[in-house]
Formats: structure tokens, C-alpha cells, sequence
């Protein structure tokens, strides 16, 4: 018996930079370090601005999922002024959000994931596809290179969605404290019905049937890529004058049993981390031996927790079915069909007007925390805010609890736990499984890895 | 086909009603474009310190669409976002790039560059024995390549990448290069600017550029000399709070001092822009992005100076003048 250490890197077709090392024996991964591999610090950043930035600046920790970061700073910064969020204002907050997501679901399907199971033309980007099994018939997998470029136009028309009221995507300027500065004029209303009527469309034409075609042609990966049974969601779409009501519950799903989250049962630790702990601050240092990552390990009651699409399906009872590669698959495209008609629902009930938006001059608080779910999992915000200063703001990412590193205890993170274990069938198949089963989790690295705790920051 | 062959097709079919100029003409233009050697721009694509907007903006480009630009305009040899190649096949896909297409690829950077512990705050990748840092690769790369364009603000300036304090030491590309680059700024870019400026290259060359190194095509004039709120602000009216109509002045907007085109071209298929969601601008093209403009919602004169505003022309606030061409692009 040998075991090798290799390292995959770059796992490329997702956001940001990741490299996964593996122990191998024979044809069984044995062990997985999985190694978000920049540093952005966006908790120092924030640190000393006014806290009225944060909407814009923290949509800029992330590219494909900004809205996510607008949307929780935004709920963060309603409960510090005590704001009165209209029921306007949040269909619409919602139909952006929601149309942020589709465009991350419909991208991550084709752009990221189809390449893994696809033979794509032997062309750039799609040469030095070293695809060992592709299984599909010629006249399927012509069918979803197809809707390849297809998905292009469908997924660039959820971001036209969300511009036609944010101004702008990624990165939309309309969806902050107080509610929405735009007016959901008819003008907007029937453009985005027409969109949202393309999109759907090709939700349910393409993306559901090529889903099917595809966990039909591998369904081995309902068997692949498994982790404890352990799924937690924030829930998702708030609704109610305080953001008080999640349209999808929130939960914390254990062995069968599910419970409500509470916040102050998350913690973080660095020891796998490129971090060091030092005066209640974790300060980067990529020189940390033992250490292999930036991205920090996080607990709930101090085990690893798995989020996402099919943490919320299982939880809302939308979706019956295990933790494998090819449950992540399929319910994130379930997903992305149940929003999209929800979209069409929100767009009827949205009333053409003035802008939804009432914005209090003074926060009434100094602290405050907000958590929704959003594209990849529940994030969270958190702040401490003086004479209308940053003095600190901690962000905990669904990248950081889904690619969380080995804990003080050994605890492998979910996408470790789904990595070890996993059986390489043939020569040559090394890469093609592994990157089936990381990419399931749609890992977004530009997010997970700015996580910097700030002195004393402790979620209440 | 001759060009007085072509002028003369054109004359003699242009007065007919119906489709026969296009079929005469268009499979010449097929011909013409299938016959042109090295038509398609070969690009290398590196992703380094950034939140990814810019790739995800680049996805939204319309006229051409994505798919017509990876399969018409460019050959996308190497990127972390999109190429199908993985783990060490993908890197050998960039040095085969980069040694067979040296002189002749365009680098694209999206991304600052840290500095700090040389560069070990970013890798693009890693092998069993070392790691490959941003900083190592765009040294490397940067002086092979033809072209050099430096993607969104954070590869041009640093941009929130090198917001304070900057504890990686974050820089944008021109300053670790000797050589020209081509700075695409924006937060994320608008993909015409970027689309554009591509096509510029592959079609007339390099494009002119402003003295921060931006084609002036897109960043010629300030956001704030051809605004649509102008009038409002010609005549003294400000907005009071979010959702006002008036010129956003008074709620911390940069467009006097911003060069974009935003209130032209606007965005996502060309729908709408920050002001027309009744916000203000908040200068993401500029070199002093984000610490330039904070606090967002203080106006310009309240602004905190920034320690490092360095190179950033001095406010031109209330002319919206300089940093304008007379040529009209528009």
C-alpha cells in the first residue's frame, strides 16, 4: 500500500481560486485539504467607514453573488436605523434577489458544471477536457452544448431583470436600508414579465430536463460525494415591515430532527488556517505551517454544517432525497424552476408607484446581526456600529462553512467529508470525480476567504 | 473581391426592395472574415485578487453576445472561469499558450496584485512542491504577451482590493510591469468598455488612451457632463434623499469627477445605470476607487481625503471639464 499526495489545482469553472489536495491509496481518496488560496480582509476594510457603505462595499466581496452580500447588509442596516420595510419594497427586494440567483444557478449548471459530464467542442475555452466517462448519447450531449450558449441569453437576462430596477449588475445600487430607491414603474414591471417569461421558459425546458438527463445517465453520484447528515439554513426571501419572515423556513436539520438556528451556537476557528489568533484578532499569515487554507473553519454547536439549494429543499420538504453529489445537482435546479415561478408571481403582485424607500437619518442601535439565506447557503453579517462608524463587521460566507478546513478535532468540513472516501473507477478519472464532486457545492472562493474576525466581535 | 467590385455591388443592388444586396453581400463578408489570417484575438485570462465581478460582467455582454465572442472574437486559451481543463492539465494549456503564442496572446488581469509576503495572499495555483503566486504569474506573463489589459479597478488601480489598510500590500498591474498596459477600469466593468476595447485591438490596433492609461472611447468625458440630471444641477435643484429626482450632488455623487460613459451607454443590455435607479455614482472607474469616494452618500467636498490620492487629477467638480477629449465619441 502507497499513498500519494496530489494536488488539484486549479480547480477552475467556478468563482474564484481553489486548490484541493488529496491523498490517494490506490483507487480510494483517502483524505481531501481543501485550499481557498486568496485573502481579501474585507472586515479591516469595512473597519472605520460609515456604516451606510456597506451595502456597496460588501456587494464587492463578491461577483456572482453581490446581491447577497446588498441584500444582508441591507437587513443588517433596517434593524440598526429600526426601519419600516413596505410590502412593495420587499417583493421587490425580493424579485431582484431572486432573479441574482437564478442568473448563479443557470451559470453554475452550464458554464461551470456541464463540462464535467459533456463532451464540449474541441474548441477554446473547452480544449484539454479530459473527460474519461462521458456517457451521454451524441444527440443529448449535442442537445446540452446547445444549451451551452443557449444559457448564455437566459442568464444574462436575469441580470437585465435586476438592472432594469438596480441600476446596474453585479454590484445593483437601488436595494438598500429603508427599502428601494426605484420606483417598480409599469414601464419596469411588464419588461422584467417579459424577461422573467424567457427565463422560466428555459428553466423548465432546459435546465430541468437536461438536470434529468443528466442525473439519469450518472446516477452512481446519487451514491458520490455524500456528507453526515448535517444541513442548516438561515431560511430565504424576507418578507414583513422588519425582515421578519422567511417565505422558506429556516432549520437546522440533524439525524431527521429539525430545529430553529440560533446564531450564538456558530463558532469559528483557524486551526487549519493560514490565520493566527492573537489579542481576540485573527491575523493572516500564509507562511503557517500545517495550515492550508484561507478560509477558516466554521461550526454549528461545533459541528461542520452543510448549506445551500439542498440544505433548503430537505428543510422546506420541497425535496426528498440524500446528500450526494447528484442531490446537490438536482435540487439547486429544482431551484432555480420554483424560483422562477415565483418571480412570475411576485411581478403580478408588485403595484406600480413612487419609490418604496424610507430612510431614518440615526441608527437607534449599535449593534446588530442579520443572516438570510442567499445563492450558496445562509450568510451572515454582523456589526458594531459607532456615532455611524464601522468599529467592527464580521461576515461568515456559506463558502466558509461548506469548504470549512479540518477543525482543532479532526472535523472534516462538508466538502472534505464528501472528498474522502470517494472510489477513483479507472486511470485518469482522478480529476473528472474530484471536480464533479467539489463543483456540486458551487464554491465560491472570492467570498469564503475574507473572513477576518475583529476584536471582541461575538454574535449575540 | 476587389473593393470597386464591392462599391459597384453595392451601388447596383442598393435600389432593389428586397433582401438581394444582403445575400449578395453577406456571404462576401463570410468569405472576406474566413480568409483572414489569425482573425481571432488569442487571449490569456488570469484571475488574481477580486471578487470575480468582472468575469460574471463579461458574461452579460449583449451584441455580441458570450458565445459569439468565445467563438467569433477571441480564443480564450487560458481562464480560471471558463476553460475545461482542470488541475495540472489547465496549466499546462497556459504554458503551451504562452511559450507558442509569445509576442502575439493578450493577457487579461482581473485583479489586484498583493505585494505583501510576496504575494503569497493570492496563487492562482499550486503544485506538490510550490506555490504559483498572482505576482509570480503576471511578471511572467506580462512581458510576453502583445497586449496587456488590466480588467475592472482592481487590476488597474488596486480598487477595493487595495481599499485601506491594505494589509497585503495590493497593487494594480501597471504597477508591477514595465511596460504599457491598457487599463479597463470599473466596478465591475461595463462589458462594452471591455468588448470594445477588444475589438479595438483585434480590429484597429491598440486603442488611444487617457493618462491613466484608458481607451478614451469609454472614459473621455465625466459621468457628469452628460448626465441626464444635468439640468437639475445647472439650475441649483438637489435631491434630499434616495428616490428624489433631482441631481444627486448633495447625496455624495461622483460623476463630476468620474470618467465613464454610464449615462450613454448604460448597463446590462443597456437599460439602466445608478442615477436612473435614483442613486448617485459612485466613481468605480476611478484610480482613488473606493477610498476616493467614501463616504458614498457625503458629498464631494465632505469626502474624506484620501491619503492616496496620488496621480488622481484634482477635483474637477463643478466644471466637469477636464479629463474630457473635444472629439465626440458619443
Amino acid at each position: 500500500m502507497s499513498q500519494k499526495r496530489i494536488m488539484f489545482s486549479p480547480v477552475t469553472r467556478l468563482s474564484g481560486l481553489l486548490s484541493v489536495e488529496v491523498v490517494v491509496d490506490g483507487s480510494r481518496v483517502m483524505e481531501a485539504n481543501a485550499g481557498g488560496t486568496m485573502f481579501r480582509g474585507f472586515e479591516l476594510i469595512m473597519r472605520g467607514r460609515s456604516i451606510n457603505d456597506a451595502v456597496y462595499m460588501t456587494q464587492r466581496i463578491c461577483g456572482i453573488c453581490s446581491l447577497a452580500h446588498g441584500a444582508v447588509s441591507s437587513y443588517l442596516l433596517d434593524d440598526l436605523y429600526d426601519h419600516q420595510i413596505s410590502e412593495n419594497a420587499q417583493y421587490l427586494r425580493n424579485i431582484m434577489l431572486a432573479a441574482d440567483i437564478l442568473q448563479n444557478h443557470i451559470r453554475h449548471f452550464y458554464f461551470f458544471s456541464l463540462p464535467d459530464y459533456v463532451r464540449m467542442p474541441a474548441q477554446p475555452p473547452f480544449e484539454g477536457q479530459e473527460l474519461a466517462d462521458a456517457r451521454l448519447s451524441s444527440q443529448d450531449n449535442q442537445r446540452m452544448v446547445n444549451n451551452y450558449f443557449r444559457s448564455v441569453v437566459a442568464s444574462q437576462e436575469c441580470h437585465q431583470m435586476l438592472a432594469l430596477f438596480g441600476g446596474k449588475a453585479p454590484h445593483q445600487h437601488s436595494f438598500v436600508h429603508g427599502g428601494v430607491a426605484v420606483a417598480p414603474s409599469a414601464d419596469k414591471i411588464i419588461q422584467a414579465r417579459a424577461l422573467i417569461n424567457n427565463v422560466r421558459q428555459f428553466v423548465k425546458e432546459s435546465l430541468i430536463v437536461d438536470t434529468e438527463l443528466l442525473s439519469k445517465a450518472y446516477s452512481d453520484y446519487y451514491n458520490i460525494g455524500r456528507t453526515p447528515d448535517r444541513l442548516l439554513s438561515f431560511g430565504m426571501f424576507r418578507f414583513g415591515d422588519k425582515n421578519q419572515y422567511p417565505l422558506w423556513r429556516s432549520g437546522v436539520l440533524e439525524g431527521g430532527r429539525l430545529s430553529s438556528p440560533q446564531f450564538m451556537l456558530i463558532s469559528e476557528e483557524v486551526s487549519s488556517s493560514w490565520y493566527v489568533r492573537a489579542g481576540g484578532q485573527d491575523l493572516p499569515d500564509p507562511h503557517k505551517q500545517g495550515a492550508y487554507t484561507f478560509i477558516k473553519s466554521v461550526q454549528y454547536r461545533g459541528q461542520p454544517f452543510e448549506m445551500g439549494p439542498l440544505a433548503r429543499m430537505l428543510i422546506n420538504g420541497f425535496y426528498r432525497g440524500g446528500t450526494s453529489t447528484m442531490d446537490r445537482i438536482y435540487a439547486r435546479s429544482l431551484e432555480a424552476f420554483l424560483i422562477a415561478e415565483l418571480l412570475r408571481e411576485w411581478l403580478q403582485r408588485l403595484v406600480p408607484g413612487p419609490p418604496p424607500i424610507r430612510q431614518k437619518n440615526n441608527p437607534v442601535k449599535e449593534r446588530a446581526t442579520a443572516a438570510t439565506d442567499v445563492m450558496r447557503g445562509a450568510l451572515l453579517h454582523s456589526a458594531r456600529v459607532t456615532e455611524g462608524q464601522v468599529a467592527e463587521y464580521n461576515i461568515i460566507t456559506p463558502t466558509a462553512w461548506n469548504f470549512s478546513p479540518k477543525g482543532s478535532a479532526g472535523q472534516r468540513g462538508p466538502a472534505e467529508s464528501a472528498l474522502a472516501g470517494a472510489i477513483i473507477p479507472g486511470p485518469g478519472l482522478l480529476n473528472t470525480v474530484l471536480g464533479r464532486i467539489i463543483r456540486a457545492f458551487d464554491p465560491c472562493i472570492n467570498c469564503g476567504t475574507h473572513v477576518l474576525r475583529a476584536k471582541g466581535s461575538e454574535e449575540s | 473581391m476587389q473593393k470597386e467590385d464591392f462599391v459597384k455591388l453595392c451601388r447596383t443592388l442598393s435600389i432593389s426592395q428586397d433582401h438581394t444586396l444582403s445575400a449578395q453581400v453577406l456571404p462576401v463578408v463570410q468569405k472576406y472574415r474566413n480568409n483572414l489570417p489569425d482573425y481571432k484575438l488569442p487571449v490569456i485570462w488570469l484571475e488574481t485578487n477580486d471578487s470575480g465581478d468582472n468575469n460574471i460582467a463579461f458574461m452579460n455582454t449583449t451584441y455580441p453576445y458570450l458565445g459569439q465572442v468565445l467563438t467569433d472574437m477571441i480564443d480564450l486559451l487560458y481562464s480560471n472561469t471558463f476553460m475545461a481543463a482542470q488541475g495540472k492539465e489547465a496549466l499546462y494549456k497556459l504554458d503551451q499558450a504562452a511559450n507558442r503564442l509569445s509576442g502575439k496572446f493578450t493577457l487579461v488581469v482581473e485583479g489586484a496584485i498583493p505585494t505583501g509576503e510576496n504575494g503569497l495572499y493570492t496563487m492562482i495555483a499550486r503544485t506538490e512542491n510550490r506555490n504559483i503566486t498572482a505576482l509570480e504569474a503576471v511578471l511572467w506573463l506580462g512581458p510576453l504577451a502583445q497586449n496587456v489589459i488590466a480588467l475592472g479597478t482592481c487590476a488597474s488601480f488596486g480598487g477595493v482590493s487595495a481599499a485601506r489598510p491594505n494589509i497585503t500590500g495590493s497593487v494594480g498591474i501597471s504597477s508591477i510591469l514595465q511596460r504599457e498596459v491598457i487599463n479597463v477600469s470599473g466596478c465591475p466593468v461595463n462589458p462594452d468598455w471591455f468588448v470594445g476595447t477588444l475589438a479595438h485591438l483585434l480590429m484597429y490596433g491598440r486603442p488611444e488612451l487617457d493618462s491613466l492609461g484608458r481607451p478614451t472611447l469609454f472614459y473621455g468625458f465625466t459621468v457628469h457632463r452628460h448626465c441626464q440630471r444635468r439640468s437639475y444641477f445647472d439650475s441649483g435643484q438637489f435631491a434630499e434623499k434616495l428616490g428624489d429626482v433631482e441631481c444627486m450632488f448633495s447625496l455624495g455623487c461622483m460623476g463630476p469627477r468620474t470618467g465613464a460613459d454610464c449615462p450613454y451607454r448604460q448597463w446590462i443590455n443597456h437599460v439602466s445605470w445608478p442615477v436612473k435607479a435614483n442613486t448617485p455614482c459612485i466613481g468605480c472607474t476611478n484610480k482613488d476607487f473606493p477610498d476616493g469616494s467614501s463616504p458614498f452618500f457625503t458629498p464631494l467636498p465632505e469626502k474624506s481625503s484620501p491619503a492616496n490620492n496620488d496621480g488622481q487629477p484634482e477635483s474637477p467638480a463643478l466644471k466637469g471639464a477636464e479629463n474630457v477629449t473635444e472629439e465626440n465619441n458619443v
